[in-house]
């Protein structure tokens, strides 16, 4: 609750710092002072020490897999800014108002992490995309924002559309929206919840763009501002899996025969469309896009096996996940060309720089040592305690394999290559969070109990 | 059969019929004046439920302003019939395939729910007096949060469309 109001609060802290200071640079060290406020009181959340009463129709719940989760977004969002803030004031006039509309966003993170109801989730998810919605058309005069931001928003209304439509069925046949397992016993209102479970599936899937329904996701993340796509691939998209996640536990996680099969086939769908279309990309934005779209294969995986392991694995994921892409983005932001032949000869000109996008690159394809690797395991050992699919597993094994073809691409590019690939203004402040971000991309793959997974089970 | 239901069958029908004329009329003004016809029947439909503050609410704010923008914004485009995009035929019978499935599917679902009725002209649930104490008692959480909502689409209406970059 503390970080839900307060980040709420500091959305409009933002807006009337922007109207006395001046200076549009400063709005980064306002953030970031938020966003440490924030992680105070979410250590009180991790506590149960609630500065604001929240027990209203008991439609929150604070447990400590929601509230861990907030924490890795908060630390997320803090590296995001401390790499990117600088380019977000580049971006447009309203400096202070895109941070604030990042604040709105945490809020709806916040909001996804703890729902008890549906109501609260379709709120959380619906100020988790606004904002986005905007933030996306941030950049006025091009005409591939505006077409991007155009085409996220009415895909996302419509999405919203069959998210409503589910969570009426459901109410239609449960008469609440609390987050209770259905106790169905009329097969006509069995009916009805299937129904209702469906589409609230499809409607989570497109948020967080899982095939058939991620053709969004290219357009969207390749139009929108570089930074902005870097918040939406990371923070957001993981919060969506974890809104989905804590929906298909708490509520449907005694009828997983209704759904299961039918996330099992999402699953497949989205590795192989993410894996196979990233193959071809030109562009390493464009190709980051379908690569977060075969991420969000591997996540879904905590969706299909309902069980403790599954919701580790996605703490863990979702660390290591936001981790890496936020390294990637911070450093693609800085290059002239978005191309793999911008990269071509960056080892040379740039070794530090270039040796930290391998690091990210590699945990990114699942490589061993890194956390991304572990991730990936927790994912598929947690699928097979569920009971999981043969044909399921060997098809995410395969896509792995696939994925490290065009991850490679990109460090094939910058040391084999012959090019004069040079990253613009970079101080070494940049490149100590990035070692940083690198360091802890290692450490989480070798000590994950240590520093994430074990306070899952303290607090 | 009495009153009640002659009405709840007759708005059905309209509803339904003037929902198929939005998406099948070729000019969009059309479209949207058959939407507003759509949004009547509906209210109506409230009336038959005893919820009058939806009824007003639903003709005022949907039928009301939210078309009126609408029909502004078609016609300062200046949309018309010769403007309206040619679709792939195979996109088209992609549509209606995938369409159909899901109507066949909810039919089926809502087929065998059939022994359900709503309490019609009776009932005071949708009386303002009601909706407000549910409103301010039981989901005020959601009520006061969803100020953030608004909050940050303000916010964005502005950033998109004051001057300059």
């Amino acid at each position: 609750m503390n970080v839900i109001v307060l980040s709420a609060v500091w959305g409009v802290v933002m807006m009337f710092s922007g109207l006395f200071i001046a200076d549009k640079s400063k709005a980064k060290y306002v953030a970031i002072a938020g966003l440490l406020v924030l992680l105070v009181a979410n250590y009180f959340d991790l506590h149960h020490k609630f500065l604001f009463a929240s027990s209203i129709g008991n439609m929150l719940q604070f447990e400590s897999f929601g509230m861990i989760f907030v924490t890795i977004a908060l630390l997320s969002t803090l590296l995001y800014v401390l790499l990117s803030g600088a380019a977000v004031e580049k971006v447009g006039n309203h400096a202070y108002e895109y941070f604030a509309l990042l604040f709105f966003v945490l809020c709806g993170v916040g909001i996804a992490a703890s729902y008890n109801n549906l109501l609260m989730l379709f709120l959380g998810i619906e100020i988790m995309s606004i904002p986005l919605y905007i933030l996306t058309g941030a950049d006025k005069r091009n005409l591939k924002s505006n077409e991007a931001s155009l085409k996220y928003f009415l895909m996302g209304s419509f999405s919203t559309g069959i998210m409503l439509l589910g969570i009426v069925l459901l109410y239609g046949a449960t008469g609440t929206f609390n987050l209770v397992i259905p106790a169905v016993s009329k097969a006509s209102e069995n009916m009805m919840v299937s129904a209702g479970i469906v589409l609230l599936a499809i409607a989570l899937a497109f948020k967080v763009s899982a095939a058939p329904f991620h053709f969004w996701t290219p357009d969207v993340y390749d139009g929108a501002p570089t930074v902005f796509t870097s918040f939406m691939a990371t923070v957001v998209k993981v919060a969506g899996f974890i809104a989905f996640v804590r929906l298909f536990e708490n509520a449907f996680g005694g009828m997983t025969d209704v759904w299961q099969y039918t996330i099992a086939l999402i699953i497949a769908a989205t590795l192989i469309a993410g894996n196979i279309t990233a193959v071809f990309q030109q562009s390493v934005k464009r190709m980051l896009a379908y690569s977060s779209i075969s991420q969000a294969g591997f996540m879904l995986f905590a969706v299909y096996s309902v069980n403790a392991f599954a919701k580790e694995g996605i703490l863990l994921y979702a660390a290591a996940y936001c981790l890496a892409t936020i390294g990637i983005f911070a450093v693609l932001i800085k290059m002239k060309d978005f191309t793999f032949e911008g990269f071509n000869g960056l080892a040379k000109q740039q070794p530090l720089l270039a040796l930290l996008v391998s690091i990210f690159v590699l945990s990114l394809a699942g490589i061993p040592l890194t956390a991304g690797f572990l991730s990936k395991y927790y994912m598929v050992l947690a699928s097979i305690k569920a009971g999981g699919l043969l044909w399921l597993i060997i098809t995410a094994m395969l896509c792995a394999a696939v994925s490290v073809y065009y991850y490679f691409r990109l460090i094939q590019a910058m040391y084999f290559k012959e090019g004069d690939a040079n990253a613009i203004d970079v101080n070494p402040r940049f490149k100590a969070l990035l070692v940083v971000a690198a360091v802890l991309i290692i450490l989480l793959g070798v000590y994950p109990n240590a520093l994430l997974l074990d306070w899952f089970h303290i607090l | 059969m009495n009153v009640t239901e002659i009405l709840f069958w007759i708005l059905s029908a309209l509803a339904i019929a003037s929902a198929l004329m939005v998406v099948l009329s070729k000019n969009p003004v059309h479209s949207v004046l058959w939407l507003i016809m759509v949004f009547f029947a509906i209210s109506g439909h409230y009336i038959l439920l005893n919820a009058q503050f939806l009824f007003i609410v639903n003709l005022i704010v949907y039928a009301g302003a939210i078309m009126v923008l609408f029909l502004f914004v078609i016609m300062l485009m200046n949309l018309n019939t010769d403007t309206e995009p040619q679709k792939n035929k195979w996109l088209k019978v992609a549509g209606v395939v995938a369409g159909g499935c899901l109507m066949l599917v909810f039919v089926a679902a809502l087929k065998s729910s059939g022994t359900q009725q709503v309490q019609m002209g009776e009932g005071n649930i949708g009386l303002i007096e009601n909706l407000g104490k549910a409103l301010f008692n039981e989901y005020v959480l959601p009520f006061e949060i969803s100020s953030v909502l608004f909050l940050s689409a303000m916010v964005g209406a502005v950033v998109i469309g004051k001057k300059g970059d």
